[in-house]
């Protein structure tokens, strides 16, 4: 039975309980043991990195070296935590000067970061440690036909040195559902979820670009494994409705609940009510 | 089109004149110095940068031009340039550069470097006074959903204290405390 040190961050469980609680519903059909992590708290934000360099190492540094306590790899959900402690690990091995200073730091409270282990996204863990062929067996309910767009998320992609994330798993991990996955030009491109605090209208035409792309390409829904992505390409459909007059209806699914679907959980089990925009396609789908 | 008889007007000024007495010599190697600042002068103005971007259309200066202004000591214009801030972190510039100028990284030091001089966006030191005052960017507010969803009301193993302890002894502390 797998275990890991569980990262939750802050916004999946301020903002996306229906996403916590299919991460624990999905790992418990693997018998996979996720820990919440003990006095932890936000990983900052590409904002804290922006203007708090040091301090933004300092808290992530932290929280690895907590995990290093308890030995298990980090897993969590938000591609914003992975990237940040991803950025924080791969800089700090590779960089003594950095690792010493910061260890001077956490010293003070006991703790000390070596790079014993890593950081890692939920669904890679998934993918690598239980494996498609195991997730296979658990599908009872397929997807078959519906055609779902993947929004990766910058965080999880790039830099891909620092992420060392493969696309394939995601698009695996929809495949075997029964699904298909709907191939489309802006595939890498960012929600703009980033940008919202200075620039309200470009976050907003950058979520039009990403979803005009899924929407002529034939998708039915999109996933995503980020709550910041997920909030953002849900939610601007409701703003896009206003400034620009279309409606996308393109329901957002966190990648735990359409695996959740996909083995035969109900939709009150995965939370589907809380997804602004209605999941009526899919629900249809099950039901026909 | 037809050609014009006589006198051509002034060519249009294509850039602003550079005004070599304002130049910092300093500021690239004070990048370079900086976290994943070590390529930066790699830089051969390919503009791959800019292709790549999803939003440079929309920038006075593009991320070509704001590591050619990095290497030419512009540190004024930098710094002050709101376009670092609009940055999207997507890292696609980064990803794309065949010389490997780490070009989103380098856009954090130059906020780093702008913030150290106190020259930040108002909604970003909001976020910098959330940070310091809650430890975290979102806080539970709606904890009947967490528990709708068969969820402890409260986060197991959150706590703040000790991130807002280091955040206070950091700039974002002297970020939050000048401005109060």
């Amino acid at each position: 039975m797998p275990s890991y040190s569980l990262y939750m961050g802050c916004s999946v469980p301020a903002n996306y309980p229906n996403y916590e609680t299919t991460l624990f519903r999905v790992a418990e059909k693997f018998d996979i043991e996720l820990n919440y992590m003990e006095g932890v708290s936000c990983c900052g934000s590409p904002n804290l990195r922006a203007i708090d360099y040091m301090g933004w190492l300092i808290v992530n540094a932290r929280t690895l070296a907590i995990a290093e306590k308890n030995g298990h790899d980090i897993v969590t959900p938000c591609n914003g935590c992975f990237g940040t402690l991803k950025d924080v690990y791969h800089f700090l091995t590779h960089n003594a000067d950095y690792r010493n200073k910061v260890n001077v730091e956490l010293k003070k409270t006991g703790l000390e970061f070596k790079g014993t282990i890593k950081p890692r996204h939920f669904i890679e863990a998934l993918y690598n440690d239980i494996g498609i062929d195991e997730i296979k067996k658990k599908i009872t309910k397929p997807l078959d036909g519906v055609g779902i767009a993947i929004h990766y998320g910058c965080h999880l992609l790039r830099p891909k040195d620092v992420t060392e994330f493969k696309p394939e798993i995601f698009e695996d991990l929809i495949r075997v559902t029964g699904a298909s996955v709907i191939e489309y030009p802006l595939w890498k491109q960012c929600c703009g979820a980033t940008v919202l605090p200075v620039n309200e209208d470009l976050a907003i035409r950058l979520a039009r670009d990403k979803l005009k792309s899924m929407k002529e390409a034939g998708a039915v829904f999109v996933t995503v494994s980020c709550p910041a992505c997920g909030n953002q390409l849900d939610l601007q459909q409701l703003g896009l409705k206003e400034s620009y007059g279309e409606e996308y209806n393109l329901p957002v699914l966190f990648i735990t609940q359409i695996l959740g679907l996909a083995m035969g959980m109900g939709d009150d089990e995965v939370g589907l009510e809380m997804n602004r925009v209605p999941a009526d396609p899919i629900l249809k789908h099950l039901s026909g | 089109m037809t050609e014009t008889e006589g006198k051509a007007d002034p060519p249009a000024v294509m850039i602003e004149p550079i005004d070599i007495s304002k130049l910092d010599p300093n500021f690239r190697e004070g990048i370079r110095s900086m976290p994943n600042g070590e390529e930066l002068s790699a830089c051969f103005a390919c503009s791959t940068c800019t292709a790549a971007c999803p939003i440079a259309n929309t920038w006075k200066y593009k991320p070509h031009q704001l590591i050619r202004m990095i290497l030419l000591g512009m540190r004024e214009e930098v710094l002050s340039s709101e376009e670092i801030w609009l940055c999207l972190t997507c890292f696609e510039c980064q990803e794309r550069c065949p010389q490997n100028v780490r070009v989103t990284d380098i856009f954090f030091d130059c906020k780093n470097l702008a913030a150290e001089e106190g020259m930040i966006p108002d909604s970003i030191v909001g976020l910098a006074k959330e940070l310091v005052d809650k430890g975290q960017l979102y806080v539970v507010t709606a904890d009947w959903e967490r528990e709708d969803m068969d969820l402890e009301p409260e986060v197991p193993g959150l706590s703040t204290e000790e991130f807002k302890a280091i955040l206070k002894g950091t700039r974002t502390g002297r970020i939050v405390g000048g401005d109060e």
